[in-house]
This record gives C-alpha cells, sequence and structure tokens, in this order.
C-alpha cells in the first residue's frame, strides 16, 4: 500500500470520526443540514477528498473508492440518524404544546321544530302500517269543513270547535278532516290515507293556541270494523309512546264518526300507576293513570253519503291526532304556548 | 252539567262511592270531569245558639251575645237589627275562612272583645238576604257543622256532556244512565198536582204559526200566587246544582229544569194580553226588551212568544221585560213548550245570550215529558206559594210526537264493531235504555227509539248503543291488513308533505333552526311592510287585533321571531319556516290561493362562536349562499340568477332569483327604517322562496350521472380591472359567450376594492381549461386563454 492511498484511507477515517464527533451539536434540522453540507455537500469535505482520488494510480483506485463509498454511507446513516432523533423530538415538543382541550371549530347547528319531529315520526309509523299522504288548504269552505263531516249548520257540534271564519261560508280549517272529504271525493275505496296540518280554533289559553297541528288518519275498504281502527291505533301508539302502552277506548262523540271514541293512552310518565314512584300524584295524568290522545270512531254513513260512497258496501275508521300534545308528552315541554314563540334557545333544543 | 249526588240517588237507589259512578258513567260516554264539594266555602262554620244578648255599652246599632258553639261560649259582638236571645245561628269561629276569603280574627268592638262572627245569608253566599243574620231552624244541634246540620250536599261530580246527549242534560237523564250501567230501578217522582176548577183552556187560547218551529206549546195557570223565599230543600238543591235561587216562582222553573230537563217560563198573566199566546217569528228589524232590560233588535229568524197584542217573549231564551213575574205579581201563566232547536241557538248565539234554557233547547228536548215537566212545576209552585192551579191544560201541538223506528241487523252490527255478542245482550240494552223492539224477523229487527234519545235517529246509531253499554274498551284488538292498489299509490317523497319534510331537513343541514309562526298576522303588521290591502284573507271573528288577517307574505312571520328573539337576548337568529301564505282568489273553491313558501332569516354573527373564528356578522353572500346551497347544492337546479330589483316593498336591495328564466323566490335585506320596529340594530337579511314552484322544478327533472374527466384541468387566473358598477356576473356570463370550447368553468377567486370608494375594483377568476381526450399541452391552453383575454377586452370596459 502506497503511502499515498494509506493517507487517503486515513483522512476518510478520521473524516468519519470528526463527522462521529459531531453528534449532538446540531439543535435544528437547519443546524443538521449545515453538517451534512460540510460533510456529504457538493463542495464538502468528503468531496474535497475525493478530489485526492482522481490524481491516483489506477490500481489504487478501487480500494480509495470503496473506502470513500463506506465513509459516504456511515456518515449518511450517522447524519439521517440525527435527523430522526431531531424530527422525533420536535414530534414531541409540539405534541407537547397541543392542546385537546381547545373548543373546536364547529358549523351552525341547526334543528328541526319539535311538532315537525313528532309529525315525522308519526308519518313514519303511519306509512310503515301502510298509509299514504294527503294535504288539503287550510282555508276551507263551510262543506268540505262541516256539511260533508255531518255538521250541519245550527247543530250544537258546531259549539265543540270554536271556529274563525273568513266569511259566512269560508272558514280557517277546524281540523284536518276536511282533507278526509277531499281523498275520498278524489278516489275510490280502498283508501287509506293520512292528513298533516294546521288546524286552526279561536281559543287561547294555557292550554289551547289558536292554531295547532293534527295528523288525521282514514281507512275505507269493506269489512273494515272497530277492531281494526283499535289494532291499527295500538299498534301505532305502541311505536310511538313504547310497546308498554295501554290503549282505552271511551264513548265519545264526533259528528263525522258513528260510533266514536276518545283513545287514552296509559300515563307515559307514572307507567299508568297515576302516582310517581314518591307516591305524589302524577301531574301529566292527574292521578287518573290515562291520558287522552285521539279521538276516534266508524266513519258515519252521512259522511259517506256526502262523497258518494255506498254506507252499505263500504266500512271505515277515522281517527285524529293532536301533535303539539303528543310532543309535550315526549320532550316534557310544560307549556304550549312555547311552541308558537320561536325562541331559539327553545328551537335548539330539538334535533 | 253538575249532578248532586243525594239528589240523583232520590231517583234510583245507587249505593256505591261517587268516583265508582263517575267512572262508570265516563265509560259509558258520559266523561266525569272532577267531583266537588258545593259548600266547601262554608264547611267551617257551625251551629251558634245565642244564650246571652245585651246591647252594646258603648254603640247604639250593636250587641253583645254569648253563643254558645257546643264546646264553649263565645263573645261576639253583632251589628245585625234582628239578632235576638234563643236564635240559633251560623257562627264563623275564630281562624274560619269566609267565602269572600276573609279570615276571622280575634277583634275589639268599641272596646269588647269579639270571638267569631255570627253570619247573614249573604254573607255565605245562599241568597241575596242581607237584613239581618241568618235565623237557623231550632231544631238544629248546637255545634254541628252548618254542612251536616242543614243536611246539605257535599258531593257534586262535573261531567262533560257531549252535544248529542240532549238526554243527559237533567238529573233524570242521570238516573237513567245510573239505572242502566247498575241494573237499578229508576223512580220518577210523584205527582201529587191538586186542580182547583176551572178550565186554562178556555181562559187562553194558542196558536203556533209555523209547526216546524214549535212542535209544542202548553200553558198551565196558577193564581193567587205569592212570591217569596223558596224552601230551603229546593233552595239547597238549586245551590249544590251552582244555580243561585231568587224567588219560588223562578225557582220552580229551574228546580224541574235541572230534575227532568225541560226548560219552562213564567209569565205574568194579567200582562198576557186579550188572553191569547202566539208563537210566530218576529218582524226583521223589531226591537224586544228582554227581562235582563236590554233592548235588543231582532231578526225574522228570531222565533218570538206574543200575546194578543205585543212580543212577550224571545221563544227558548229570555223572556220579556214587559210580562216577567213580579214581587207583586199574583198570577202565573206558566209555559212548557218544545222549539225548534236550530232557530233557538241560532238567537242565541246571534244575541250572545247563552243559557241554561237555550242550551237544552238548541239539544233538543223531551216532547212526551213536556206535560209532566209542566204538571210538576203547576204543583211545586202552588206548594211554594200558596197558589192555586186551574184545572186543565191550553195547548196547541200541531205536531205529535211520534217513535221513530229504525232496522236493526245483530249481524251487521257484530260485524262493524268487531264484536261477537248474543242478540239478546242488544235486545237487553234497547229495552233497559226505553225502546220498543220487534225482533220477529230474526235478520232485521225492528226497534222504535224512546222521546228522550233523540240522538237514535239511525240504524248506526243503535250499533252504537249496544258498542257503549257493552263497552267500547272490550274491543278486541286486530291490526287489518290495508287493502289498496299497490299501482298508483303515493311514495310520501312524492308527496308535499315528502317535499315539504325534504326542504326543513335540508333547512336543518344548513344549521337554520326551524320557526312555526300563526298563519295569521295583523294587518298591522302587513302595513308595516307596505304589503298592498288588496288580496288580504282578513277573519272575521279574531281574537285580537294582532291575529286579524291571513299573512299574505312570510316575512311578517320571520320578523315578529326576530323580534321575539332580540326581547329574549338571543343576538344571532338563522331561522327558517316552510309555511303557507294566503292570497285571495275569487276563483277557487275556497275563495283563497294558498302558496307554499320557504323563509329564511339571518341576522347577527356569521359563525356559531366567537372563537375561533372572526367576529363578521352576516351580509347579502351569506343569504345568497344559503339560497344557492338550496338551488344548485341541493335541488340540483342550475345555478340561479339574480337581478337587483327596485323598489321592493321592504327589502333593500331586493334581488329575484330566477332558474332557467322562471321566478323562484327574492332575497334582500329588510329596510333599515323597517328593521328598526323589530329592535334590530345590525342589517336583516331575508330570503323567501316558492316552495311549490321547486317542487315542481324538481319533480320536472331527473338527476343523471356525469362521466368524471379522465385528464387533468389546466388552470389560469387572471385579474380583471373594472368599473365598480360592473357585476361579477357580466364578466364571468362575457367570458360564457366566448366561444372557447376548451374552458371547463370559471370561479371568482379574490375580489380587491380600494377602501377609498374609488370607481374601480379588481375580480381575479380561475379559468379552468381541459380536453375530454388528452392531456392538454400548455401552448395549447396558452392560445385559448390570449382569445378569451382579448375577447374580454372588447365586450366590456376593463383591464386585464
Amino acid at each position: 500500500m502506497s503511502d499515498e492511498l494509506k493517507t487517503f484511507l486515513e483522512g476518510l477515517d478520521s473524516l468519519a470520526r470528526e463527522c462521529e464527533a459531531c453528534k449532538g451539536q446540531a439543535a435544528s434540522l437547519s443546524e443538521l443540514e449545515e453538517i451534512r453540507v460540510e460533510y456529504l455537500g457538493r463542495k464538502g469535505r468528503l468531496a474535497q477528498c475525493m478530489g485526492a482520488l482522481a490524481k491516483m494510480p489506477n490500481e489504487q483506485k478501487p480500494e480509495a473508492g470503496r473506502k470513500a463509498n463506506e465513509v459516504k454511507q456511515i456518515m449518511t446513516s450517522l447524519i439521517d440518524g440525527w435527523q430522526a432523533d431531531l424530527v422525533r423530538a420536535q414530534d414531541e415538543a409540539r405534541l407537547k404544546r397541543f392542546d385537546p382541550s381547545m373548543p373546536g371549530r364547529k358549523p351552525w347547528a341547526g334543528s328541526l321544530h319539535p311538532v315537525t319531529l313528532v309529525m315525522d315520526e308519526v308519518s313514519e309509523i303511519l306509512v310503515g302500517l301502510g298509509f299514504e299522504h294527503a294535504s288539503g288548504p287550510e282555508v276551507e269552505n263551510d262543506w268540505h269543513n262541516f256539511e260533508a263531516l255531518n255538521i250541519p249548520p245550527e247543530h250544537p257540534a258546531r259549539d265543540m270547535q270554536d271556529t274563525l271564519y273568513v266569511s259566512e261560508n269560508i272558514v280557517l280549517r277546524t281540523h284536518t278532516s276536511p282533507v278526509q272529504i277531499r281523498s275520498m271525493l278524489a278516489k275510490k275505496p280502498p283508501l287509506a290515507v293520512i292528513c298533516p296540518g294546521k288546524v286552526y280554533r279561536r281559543d287561547s289559553d294555557l292550554t289551547h293556541t289558536p292554531m295547532f297541528h293534527q295528523i288525521e288518519g282514514l281507512l275505507v275498504d269493506h269489512n273494515v270494523s272497530m277492531s281494526d281502527l283499535r289494532g291499527t291505533l295500538t299498534a301505532f301508539v305502541r311505536q310511538l309512546f313504547g310497546q308498554k302502552t295501554d290503549v282505552r277506548f271511551r264513548p265519545s262523540f264526533f259528528p263525522f264518526t258513528e260510533p266514536s271514541a276518545e283513545a287514552d293512552i296509559s300515563c307515559v310518565m307514572c307507567g299508568g300507576e297515576g302516582r310517581n314512584k314518591d307516591g305524589s300524584t302524577c301531574r301529566v295524568c292527574k292521578g287518573t293513570g290515562w291520558v287522552e290522545i285521539l279521538g276516534c270512531g266508524m266513519v258515519d254513513p252521512n259522511v259517506f253519503k256526502a262523497v258518494g260512497y255506498d254506507p252499505e258496501v263500504y266500512s271505515g275508521f277515522a281517527f285524529g291526532f293532536g301533535i303539539e300534545r303528543a310532543a309535550m308528552l315526549k320532550y316534557g315541554i310544560g307549556d304550549l304556548r312555547m311552541f308558537f314563540e320561536n325562541d331559539a334557545r327553545f328551537l335548539e333544543q330539538f334535533a | 252539567m253538575l249532578v248532586s249526588f243525594n239528589w240523583l240517588r232520590e231517583f234510583v237507589p245507587f249505593e256505591g262511592e261517587a268516583q265508582e259512578l263517575g267512572d262508570r258513567l265516563t265509560m259509558l260516554g258520559l266523561e266525569l270531569e272532577s267531583i266537588d264539594d258545593p259548600f266547601e266555602a262554608v264547611k267551617d262554620l257551625v251551629v251558634g245558639h245565642v244564650v246571652e244578648c245585651a246591647k252594646h255599652p258603648e254603640a247604639e246599632k250593636l250587641s253583645v251575645c254569648s253563643v254558645d258553639v257546643g264546646d264553649e261560649v263565645l263573645d261576639i259582638v253583632c251589628g245585625a237589627p234582628n239578632i235576638a236571645k234563643g236564635q240559633k245561628v251560623p257562627v264563623a269561629k275564630v281562624g274560619t275562612v269566609m267565602p269572600d276569603g276573609m279570615k276571622i280574627k280575634k277583634a275589639k268592638l268599641r272596646g269588647v272583645k269579639s270571638l267569631g262572627m255570627i253570619c247573614s245569608e249573604r254573607e255565605l253566599g245562599f241568597s241575596e238576604d242581607h237584613d239581618g243574620i241568618w235565623v237557623l231552624p231550632e231544631n238544629l244541634t248546637v255545634g254541628d257543622r252548618l254542612v251536616d246540620a242543614l243536611n246539605l250536599e257535599r258531593t257534586v261530580l262535573d261531567f262533560d256532556i257531549t252535544p248529542n246527549r240532549a238526554d243527559a242534560l237533567s238529573i233524570l237523564g242521570f238516573a237513567r244512565e245510573t239505572a242502566l250501567a247498575f241494573d237499578l230501578p229508576l223512580t220518577l217522582p210523584e205527582l201529587n198536582l191538586v186542580e182547583a176548577g176551572g178550565n186554562a183552556s178556555d181562559e187562553i187560547s194558542i196558536t203556533i204559526d209555523d209547526p216546524a218551529l214549535c212542535p209544542l206549546y202548553q200553558t198551565r195557570i196558577i193564581r193567587n200566587v205569592e212570591t217569596r223565599k223558596s224552601p230551603d230543600w229546593m233552595r239547597f238543591k238549586l245551590l249544590a246544582m251552582g244555580q243561585r235561587p231568587i224567588s219560588n216562582i223562578v225557582d220552580v222553573t229551574n228546580f224541574v229544569m235541572f230534575e227532568l230537563g225541560q226548560p219552562l217560563h213564567s209569565f205574568d198573566l194579567d200582562q198576557i194580553e186579550k188572553a191569547a199566546i202566539r208563537v210566530a217569528p218576529a218582524p226583521d228589524g223589531m226591537k224586544f226588551t228582554t227581562l235582563d232590560d236590554v233592548e235588543r233588535t231582532l231578526t225574522d229568524r228570531d222565533l218570538l212568544i206574543w200575546d194578543g197584542g205585543k212580543p212577550v217573549g224571545l221563544a227558548g231564551v229570555m223572556g220579556g221585560a214587559n210580562s216577567e213575574m213580579t214581587a207583586s205579581s199574583s198570577n202565573v201563566l206558566l209555559e212548557a213548550a218544545v222549539f225548534r232547536p236550530g232557530t233557538i241557538r241560532k238567537t242565541a248565539r246571534r244575541l250572545s245570550l247563552p243559557s241554561e234554557a237555550s242550551y237544552r233547547f238548541e239539544r233538543g228536548v223531551d216532547q212526551v215529558l213536556n206535560t209532566f215537566a209542566l204538571n210538576r212545576a203547576a204543583q211545586l209552585m202552588a206548594e211554594t206559594s200558596d197558589g192555586k192551579v186551574t184545572s186543565g191544560i191550553a195547548k196547541s201541538e200541531p205536531t205529535p210526537w211520534q217513535d221513530r223506528t229504525h232496522t236493526y241487523r245483530h249481524a251487521r252490527c257484530m260485524k262493524l264493531l268487531g264484536l261477537d255478542l248474543e242478540p239478546a245482550f242488544a235486545k237487553k240494552v234497547f229495552v233497559l235504555e226505553g225502546c220498543k223492539v220487534d225482533d220477529s224477523n230474526k235478520e232485521e229487527w225492528k226497534v222504535s227509539s224512546p222521546s228522550h234519545r233523540l240522538d237514535l235517529e239511525r240504524e248506526v246509531d243503535l250499533y252504537e248503543e249496544v258498542g257503549r253499554v257493552h263497552g267500547l274498551d272490550r274491543i278486541p284488538a286486530v291490526l287489518p291488513r290495508v287493502s289498496k292498489s299497490l299501482e298508483g299509490g303515493n311514495v310520501t317523497a312524492d308527496t308535499e308533505y315528502g317535499f315539504v319534510r325534504a326542504l326543513k331537513h335540508w333547512g336543518m343541514g344548513a344549521g337554520l333552526n326551524e320557526a312555526i309562526n300563526y298563519s295569521f298576522v295583523g294587518d298591522d303588521d302587513l302595513d308595516r311592510l307596505n304589503l298592498p290591502a288588496e288580496g288580504r284573507v282578513a277573519i272575521a271573528n279574531p281574537l285580537s287585533e294582532d291575529q286579524n288577517v291571513m299573512r299574505t307574505d312570510i316575512a311578517p312571520g320571520l320578523l315578529n321571531t326576530l323580534k321575539n328573539n332580540l326581547a329574549q337576548g338571543n343576538g344571532h337568529i338563522r331561522i327558517f319556516e316552510v309555511a303557507k301564505k294566503f292570497i285571495a282568489d275569487s276563483e277557487s273553491d275556497t275563495e283563497t290561493a294558498e302558496q307554499l313558501r320557504l323563509g329564511m332569516l339571518l341576522y347577527g354573527s356569521r359563525h356559531a362562536a366567537d372563537w375561533p373564528w372572526p367576529q363578521e356578522d352576516v351580509d347579502y353572500l351569506d343569504i345568497k349562499g344559503h339560497v344557492e346551497h338550496l338551488l344548485d347544492d341541493h335541488l340540483k337546479l342550475k345555478e340561479p340568477d339574480c337581478v337587483l330589483v327596485q323598489d321592493h316593498p321592504y327589502l333593500q336591495p331586493c334581488i329575484n332569483v330566477l332558474v332557467k328564466g322562471e321566478l323562484v323566490g327574492f332575497m334582500g335585506q329588510i329596510r333599515p327604517d323597517i328593521a328598526d320596529f323589530y329592535h334590530a340594530r345590525k342589517p336583516v337579511w331575508l330570503a323567501d322562496m316558492d316552495a311549490a314552484k321547486l317542487w315542481d322544478m324538481v319533480r320536472e327533472q331527473k338527476i343523471r350521472f356525469t362521466e368524471l374527466p379522465k385528464f387533468p384541468p389546466s388552470r389560469r387566473d387572471i385579474t380583471v380591472i373594472g368599473p365598480a358598477t360592473l357585476p361579477a356576473s357580466a364578466i364571468r356570463d362575457a367570458i360564457n359567450e366566448i366561444n372557447v370550447p376548451l374552458l371547463e368553468s370559471i370561479h371568482l377567486v379574490a375580489e380587491y376594492a380600494p377602501e377609498d370608494a374609488s370607481d374601480e375594483r379588481n375580480l381575479s377568476f380561475r379559468l379552468t381549461y381541459r380536453h375530454p381526450k388528452k392531456t392538454l399541452k400548455d401552448k395549447e391552453v396558452e392560445k385559448q386563454h390570449k382569445m378569451v383575454l382579448e375577447e374580454l377586452l372588447k365586450k366590456l370596459p376593463v383591464r386585464i
């Protein structure tokens, strides 16, 4: 081995040692980059050493070249290792500063009105049972709202619903039942429709608002019985209020159904006990264990006559359900008027 | 309807608890509302005995009494002139709360202590009598509670009566239902009418002009009556029913009405001219003074009772002032009639004169029971007034009662109710209810319903009776198979409801809160927004002036919601509402066109929280962004066009929104002078979309998949310097008009408007070029882009 070669190889070794001695000297990636340039850059110290390689005799070049490569690899891996350490340290430092408790950048949260939510839920259940949606006008004429529903003028049944009038013949619909009439006029049986919507009464106090929401159901076919009505309503309220809910039928009167019934459900608050667990009287059912939830009955023959159905051939049932009442039960809302004040703090609670 | 429990038990021997009765009747369709004690207010009073009574040493008009109240003797100072030693009197001891809410305390009157109060009838709510203290019957036991000593009713059941159950508006009616429910015998009050001779039908002639308005009118004459206080038993019964006793003549008619359901009226016979009664309508516009001394203007649809010369009563509603019984009257003409229900109802409602009498007449009274009621009242009137009942009845009955007979098919009834009961059960129900049943034809019975059940008019009404008495609650629940055509069935998504639901879900997703406002507003609300007065649908009988018209625009409701929220301190409002507006339309069968709208209102902060967002208030681009998001991104309707319009009633600026050239809504800022009224200090942005039109458009279009591009785009930005008045859309449209096949899209990426209100602004657009079948080379793009720039400079007064 020539001295020349020896010196060259020793130079490389000491270069590698010097490089190794740089360990820990770079505090940042840019300082490390300076070290990399110093040793491995195009004009770096390894490159300078390599300048001597060109002048070397050919037979020594392979060994000199191999050594140079070896040193280059050593230094590269050293620097790469330090770089990885630095990156890791930086990441750790960044993670230490990361504050997961900072509040998030939220978009606005929208909401649906509780009336809409309950209406949707009720609709979905009834559609699942086979009913279809129908709709009709909110300003109605007397014939659709009253007369066709077997409520002639001067009949005391008109007192059951305090009516808002536009004129002698035009009213704000007092129930969604006129949609039944419009549906039956438009289509022959079999018919299974639900009519959700706004209704109006001339009544405003703690438990009444002049506008509220109803959903009406109507089924007409051959051989429809009151058992079918009870079955439908039982399935419906159990899906809405829970499988343990019981339905009670009480005889009542609606001009457009005969027989007519009020359907009560076992109180959702006290489970029909009438008393809370602490023994106090249940506020929701006032201790009776039952909550009045809807009116129903078998379609009156006079209604069928009004729409040209033959009451000897067809029978049917109808029921009407107050949405606000259900929403109050479902969400525990105590004051009916909140539904139409639209206080953002109220609206934002539902979704 | 109030039902005195003890009175009821005079008719039917029900031995159970009131609650049990109420619960059972509820399940028969007579809904119990509450059970109350009618004498709750006097329950603490006791019977006292005045053992000493001396003049007050300091006061002329006061007496100092020693009153034995059983367990003690109290010193009580009394100011009544009629107080005397030996009387039994009602005593309110110290601590008793009087009906008017006053609490009796220890007192000193002119130096003499007083430990209680001796009460008058008026103080206890028994009558208007306050001439002195109430002197009780001598046989009462000292120290007993007044309510026990007088055997006052302590239990009154309050029922909610549906309009079909006219038969349940009397104690008798409830007794019938109780007898039916508990299988008990029914006893009618015994009639002991003593007639004094003469013949009423000779003394009074009765004429009915129109039998349809009055099927029966009959009268009795009671002479030499003395008007005075009714006996206690009658007064206490009336009080228990919530009726204040007046005098024996008035009380008897009320008593029989409550007992039997038949309203009656007493005329002063001496005021009846020419001994004649005629039932005939009023002439249109006639004035008539009713016994409440109010002059009323009548129409020809009001039915009057006339004597030989003048009207003396408003049939079934109220008597006339000119013929009412007074303290000095001595002869009574007692009326019992049946009137056409609708006529009575119309008059009572038009004159706002609802009464216990008109309430019963308009639901229908029992024509067959009428004579019994007349006789019972005549008897009681004679007994309580020492009068004499003239023999006979003066009567006209142009339309005698005829039983109504209905077919009853048991099998069909069972099918409708979903029950399987023996025919014998149905028969028993009908018989117990007073029907006559002919079941000789097993398939089709003949059932005659009684005169007190006016609601049993048809076969189906009989079905209801069978169901009701068996118990509707015992009908089994069967889930029906809904048979309907599968063809042409409506899927919810295809209905108006489905579309509205989709809009609402969009609104929620877009971060808006759904509001529901009343459909009616006040005329003021519409006037304030300068909306036209024509086309409004006014409510004839509004609850208040701020709810007197259907909204012709969606904005008033949203603005009122804003106002309410600002008043509650809610400063950021982002609401939407899907609802109808209402415009008068003579073409419609409801005289109204109802238009479905989607309204949105934005106010206050743009972002949901103060941090980490910048503090910014919403502006035009926010409301427009919502509209674009709805139309373009959600409903997939083509990018909407926005056109500034002038002179909108309440928006400035106002921008019309068009899709394919059709107006689908508008948006803008509420004019500040209007916003001021709603206490809005920041800009209020509102959009009002025609939801019905959007539904039509959405139904017409089909969403089709577009192949994704296979080759990369090439993008170039340009900044256009132009007049500040030049809309961005003009630049975009101008570029679009240049025929550049490879230009795929143009987007605004930046706006720079110098703050010094310069006439110019810079708008930067990003143009995307793409070839569908190859990767574009720079040279190709440059060529196209150069053409765009050159053409744009030619088309518009801009620099690049």
